[in-house]
């Protein structure tokens, strides 16, 4: 029936849960829903920045003034234009699809052990205090007859963090992302950050890190293959 | 707020102030004694160039309490606008106070603007007869990055040679904080702490070293993930000695 779901797990009433190459459909939907607001996908063209860039620069012009400074002396004067292509660029992941980075990327191969690139550099803002957030991401997948370039993992990494993010919302949207355009056997995802909206401010905790996970399909179902993940994603 | 005035908080001048220094031959006497050499002080505007050297560190504060409330409302329409301007909806249920936060989180990134040294410091200063070394080193620094509007963050390391006089060791702390809360440049930001602790205590010889990561460099840009960037000031004996300046610097390496 499945054999494209052949896991080696073995007890019939998980092998019966692996269905749709071990994914329930409510699962996923669920995960789905949960991070949408997929609207914001290419909600913003790479030829539009330009023409944002004078209200951005408005804003930040007016941001100096309020917050005291003196805008005409040497160091500032071009800071709103700076400033204003800088969180363009910090946010530049909402150009960007998935489709467009991994279309050709996709190869059959013959594999179904795990795949981990792990330490994958992270960089994103965050969208309650626009103050970044970066760390580490830690990925994990088990192909079923496709893997994917490795970088092109790094890639989606890049699309999805270089938004307004919340770090929940992005360690799922990176796992159902993978998961979509993989239909793997299962997706592993990590993600260790250091927030400085908790460093520089509020309760200025300097060394606090905040740890999240999405584990989808085999790796949901499975104790073992998760740790697996684990023992060797964050080994030191 | 006075937007007429100009500010007293910065310097476009480092330039000059380094000449000084160097012509000084970083005689202490020349940057304490003499206030009628200008320009000596960091954070002096073009106005500033008959202000005494000592007066500097009584800077007025440029910003207050109630000028923060007022501006918040500004500050919130701005990131508003920029929220839009990025292609993000404001009215989603994650951004909706958003710009308010963003604008209370700025205002605290830089609230050095309402500070000044002497209320800081001036209950602090004790006499005692030390003149060895006193070194506070890795004070977490947090400030703003002038050019993009980026964190720096990294260390400060100070020390000092007391001349009769020592201060309270927070509030070595309390300056780093004051001038890193600010629109900075890293070299700028090393010098006016150098400068707060001479003109505050006269003592014997100030060395500051700031070593620091920058997010312009390190999330955008070249994108080089591991760079630092280490800043120095020596005053004093610190700069004439290279003995002192060696053992200042061994210990805080160690």
């Amino acid at each position: 029936m499945n054999s494209h779901c052949n896991v080696k797990v073995g007890e019939a009433a998980v092998e019966e849960f692996h269905c749709n190459n071990g994914f329930g459909d409510l699962i996923i939907d669920t995960k789905k829903s949960a991070v949408a607001h997929r609207k914001h996908e290419t909600s913003r063209k790479e030829a539009e920045d330009e023409s944002n860039l004078p209200a951005l620069e408005a804003a930040y012009t007016s941001i100096l003034r309020h917050l005291g400074e003196d805008t005409d002396r040497e160091g500032l004067l071009r800071t709103p234009l700076r400033a204003a292509k800088a969180i363009q660029f910090l946010t530049k992941g909402y150009h960007e699809t998935i489709d467009d980075i991994l279309n050709n990327a996709i190869f059959d191969e013959d594999h179904d052990e795990m795949v981990i690139v792990k330490d994958i550099d992270v960089f994103s803002l965050c969208e309650h205090h626009l103050v970044p957030f970066f760390g580490k991401v830690h990925i994990g997948y088990i192909p079923n007859k496709k893997v994917v370039g490795l970088s092109k993992l790094a890639r989606i990494v890049e699309i999805f963090s270089r938004r307004l993010q919340v770090q929940e919302r992005l360690t799922k949207q990176i796992a159902v992302g993978i998961s979509e355009a993989l239909q793997p056997k299962g997706v592993a995802v990590v993600v260790e950050a250091a927030h400085m909206c908790m460093v520089m401010r509020g309760v200025q905790k300097m060394n606090s890190r905040t740890v999240t996970s999405t584990m989808l399909g085999i790796y949901l179902e499975d104790p073992k293959t998760r740790e697996e993940f684990l023992a060797l994603a964050m080994r030191n | 707020m006075e937007h007429s005035k100009k500010p007293k908080y910065s310097s476009g001048d480092t330039k000059d102030s380094e000449d000084s220094v160097s012509v000084l031959n970083g005689h202490f006497d020349g940057i304490v004694k003499r206030p009628a050499v200008a320009s000596q002080a960091a954070e002096s505007g073009s106005h500033r160039a008959t202000t005494s050297v000592m007066e500097s560190w009584k800077e007025e504060r440029t910003r207050s309490l109630e000028d923060n409330e007022m501006s918040l409302p500004s500050l919130a329409a701005a990131y508003t606008t920029i929220l839009r301007g990025l292609g993000e909806d404001p009215e989603r249920q994650g951004l909706l106070k958003t710009p308010w936060r963003a604008a209370t989180a700025m205002q605290f990134f830089t609230k050095g603007y309402q500070e000044k040294i002497i209320d800081v410091l001036n209950d602090a200063i004790f006499d005692e007869d030390h003149d060895e070394m006193v070194i506070v080193k890795d004070i977490d620094m947090f400030s703003m990055c002038e050019h993009h509007l980026v964190p720096i963050f990294g260390r400060v390391h100070i020390g000092y040679l007391p001349n009769k006089r020592v201060l309270g060791l927070s509030k070595l702390a309390r300056i780093v904080e004051i001038y890193s809360r600010r629109l900075q440049v890293q070299e700028r930001l090393t010098k006016q702490i150098a400068v707060a602790i001479t003109e505050a205590l006269q003592p014997t010889g100030v060395g500051v070293v700031v070593e620091a990561t920058h997010m312009c460099m390190v999330m955008r840009g070249v994108q080089k993930m591991n760079s630092k960037t280490v800043t120095s000031t020596m005053l004093g004996v610190f700069r004439e000695d290279p003995k002192t300046r060696d053992e200042f610097l061994t210990l805080i390496r160690s």
